[in-house]
């Protein structure tokens, strides 16, 4: 075996010879760091994504229920069923009615949603309408910032008023306090403006024109159903009492398979898993240019064992056993892809750290130990070869080696 | 000292079985300083690194102090080479990447056991005995090949072993300082009592040493030829 202080003295033999072939040490590192980097920042991403939509449904308020046609979330399938959507049932003014009796359901909202072009004066910008009724703004703690949000009676009396999202009132009248008062369009109708509400994070949110749902009835919403209906409970222990409820008085008229009614803790954790899936997926794919590296650091300790071929045969005649060879260039792959694997890591810190004011991107245990742990095992994995290789030569044919 | 009892070393070239060495017995007292003398492909080099314990013999034995080491493993031959045995080589052997001083310092990071000495203080001081301490931080090819020689023998002595082995030690040499490399050879053997084998195809640089061994198609014979 090595001698107590081999372990430093491998080390410092190995930083030796890094420093004489410094251009290649850093070529050879590269593979790995880049491998590193692209599992850390995938990883990073992967994460990042789920807390921005996660935040985007907690951003929805607690003890939320969800009712949407079709499978919509979670269900059976644990995901966005392609059908969910799209096929199932629409629901009604009566289904909200019939909702709103239950005891332990405090709000009931409407929503119709579509995507549009709203103009004001010059301005053109792309938006969302949201019809909804009044209880909408209370459900999403809502506050007005400018002017007044509309009534119970406003929303049900088909007035042309909306409440706008922070973010396109200040497109469309560049100082939100200016919307107040004015008439924008789109779908060919003209709406007045009465509030903005204050900025919420939530982009989707605030570039939506909140109007009366009862004013979509017409040439907006010519059915007049909803996508979905949003129910508020009133304290969290009552979540389950009125998803229940709700589910009884909705399979009175639909059948079981037409609708959805999820809360909010089932979304999350079908967020959750979604993103398991997708971070694993997205770990693969950086593994492979992991892989790489490590080939790359194979192929230069291949040729540096050709290239010592006699320095090996020198070795071995002054002493040195099978064992210190295998571990001086196990020791030196180990290191370069360390080297690498640290580099990337560093690297990707950085970059995180710069994306992070965009995006909520992050970096945590998992991805450092991953980064530090693969890359140490690939620099075994891949060294053990071109080690052996060395360690197993011949003393003699490696001495008259030339 | 060194005993080989009917010892063969083959090699396979392709399919062709090559007889290196054929039973070969032979026998080198503690503190002798012989030669081994034969022709290029005699088999005598092979000879040397069978009793230097970098080859296996194909069979017989190899007794080293009255222990058969022919059958130990790589971990304890590596150890008896390392504290026992050390080697000069035609070409010096030294590695370039080093310098002189690192190049002389090499065996000791293979040993064991403990050392009875300061490794730094013990190069210091041979290397300013061989007359090249003035060239300890040169690289070895920034030396003349006189000096990288003297150089391998620091480092064959670094160990204090009790045989030197020395594989044409003259043969990239010019002919004065292949004369000066005999002398150390010499004092080796007498001023640090060590046993010297020297392995030479010329019968000029053989007759210095105090017995010769004739060696001819991998067999020992009666005479050069």
């Amino acid at each position: 075996m090595i001698k107590g202080n081999g372990i430093s003295h491998l080390f410092k033999a190995a930083l030796t010879d890094f420093k004489r072939n410094k251009l290649r040490t850093i070529l050879t590192s590269l593979g790995i760091m880049i491998g590193v980097l692209s599992v850390v920042m995938l990883i990073a991403l992967g994460l990042g994504l789920k807390n921005y939509i996660q935040e985007q449904f907690e951003g929805l308020g607690a003890n939320l229920i969800i009712i949407m046609p079709g499978a919509g979330f979670g269900g059976d399938g644990g995901g966005f069923g392609p059908a969910g959507i799209i096929s199932g049932t629409e629901f009604d003014e009566k289904d909200v009615n019939n909702l709103k009796r239950i005891s332990e359901i405090k709000y009931a909202v409407p929503l119709v949603f579509q995507s549009t072009n709203v103009e004001s004066g010059a301005n053109k910008e792309s938006s969302y309408i949201m019809g909804v009724n009044e209880d909408y703004f209370d459900l999403m703690n809502a506050e007005a910032a400018e002017g007044a949000l509309f009534t119970k009676t406003e929303a049900q009396s088909r007035t042309k008023i909306a409440v706008l999202g922070y973010t396109i009132a200040e497109k469309l009248f560049e100082v939100p306090d200016n919307a107040i008062g004015k008439t924008i369009r789109f779908e060919n109708q003209r709406f007045k403006v009465i509030g903005v509400i204050e900025k919420t994070g939530d982009n989707e949110q605030d570039r939506s024109i909140i109007i009366p749902y009862k004013s979509t009835f017409g040439s907006i919403n010519p059915d007049k159903t909803f996508w979905s209906i949003y129910l508020g409970v009133e304290s969290e222990d009552n979540v389950e009492m009125a998803k229940q409820k709700a589910e009884d008085t909705l399979l009175k008229r639909y059948g079981e398979d037409d609708f959805s009614v999820t809360e909010q803790s089932e979304i999350l954790s079908t967020i959750d898993q979604i993103f398991a899936v997708i971070n694993g997926f997205l770990i693969a794919i950086g593994s492979i240019s992991l892989i790489v590296g490590g080939i790359g650091i194979m192929n230069i300790m291949f040729a540096s064992v050709t290239e010592r071929t006699k320095e090996i045969g020198i070795r071995r005649a002054v002493g040195a056993t099978e064992k210190d060879i295998l571990y001086q260039f196990l020791t030196e792959s180990v290191m370069l892809s360390a080297f690498g694997g640290i580099v990337g890591l560093l690297l990707s810190i950085v970059i995180v750290l710069i994306i992070r004011r965009f995006f909520p991107a992050s970096i945590n245990a998992l991805a450092v130990i991953l980064a530090l742990g693969i890359s140490s095992a690939i620099g075994i994995f891949f060294g053990v070869f071109p080690a052996r290789r060395a360690s197993k030569l011949p003393p003699i044919e490696a001495i008259r080696y030339e | 000292m060194i005993k080989l009892q009917k010892v063969s070393k083959y090699y396979y070239l392709g399919e062709e079985e090559v007889k290196a060495v054929c039973d070969v017995s032979l026998q080198i007292k503690p503190k002798e300083y012989v030669s081994i003398l034969g022709s290029s492909g005699s088999g005598k080099s092979t000879l040397m690194y069978l009793i230097g314990l970098l080859e296996h013999p194909t069979s017989g034995k190899i007794l080293l102090d009255g222990k058969d080491v022919s059958k130990l493993s790589d971990e304890e031959l590596s150890h008896i080479r390392n504290s026992y045995v050390g080697f000069v080589f035609q070409s010096f052997n030294l590695i370039n990447r080093f310098s002189v001083l690192e190049n002389v310092l090499l065996p000791v990071k293979y040993t064991k056991g403990n050392i009875d000495f300061n490794p730094q203080e013990r190069a210091d001081n041979l290397l300013k005995k061989f007359g090249i301490y003035d060239r300890k931080d040169f690289f070895p090819n920034k030396i003349s090949g006189g000096q990288q020689q003297r150089v391998a023998i620091v480092r064959a002595l670094m160990m204090k072993p009790k045989i030197i082995l020395a594989d044409e030690p003259t043969g990239n040499l010019d002919s004065k300082t292949g004369d000066e490399i005999l002398d150390i050879m010499e004092s080796l053997n007498k001023d640090f009592g060590v046993t010297v084998i020297l392995v030479t195809h010329e019968k000029l640089v053989a007759d210095r040493t105090n017995r010769k061994i004739y060696i001819k198609d991998g067999k020992i014979s009666d005479k050069y030829l």
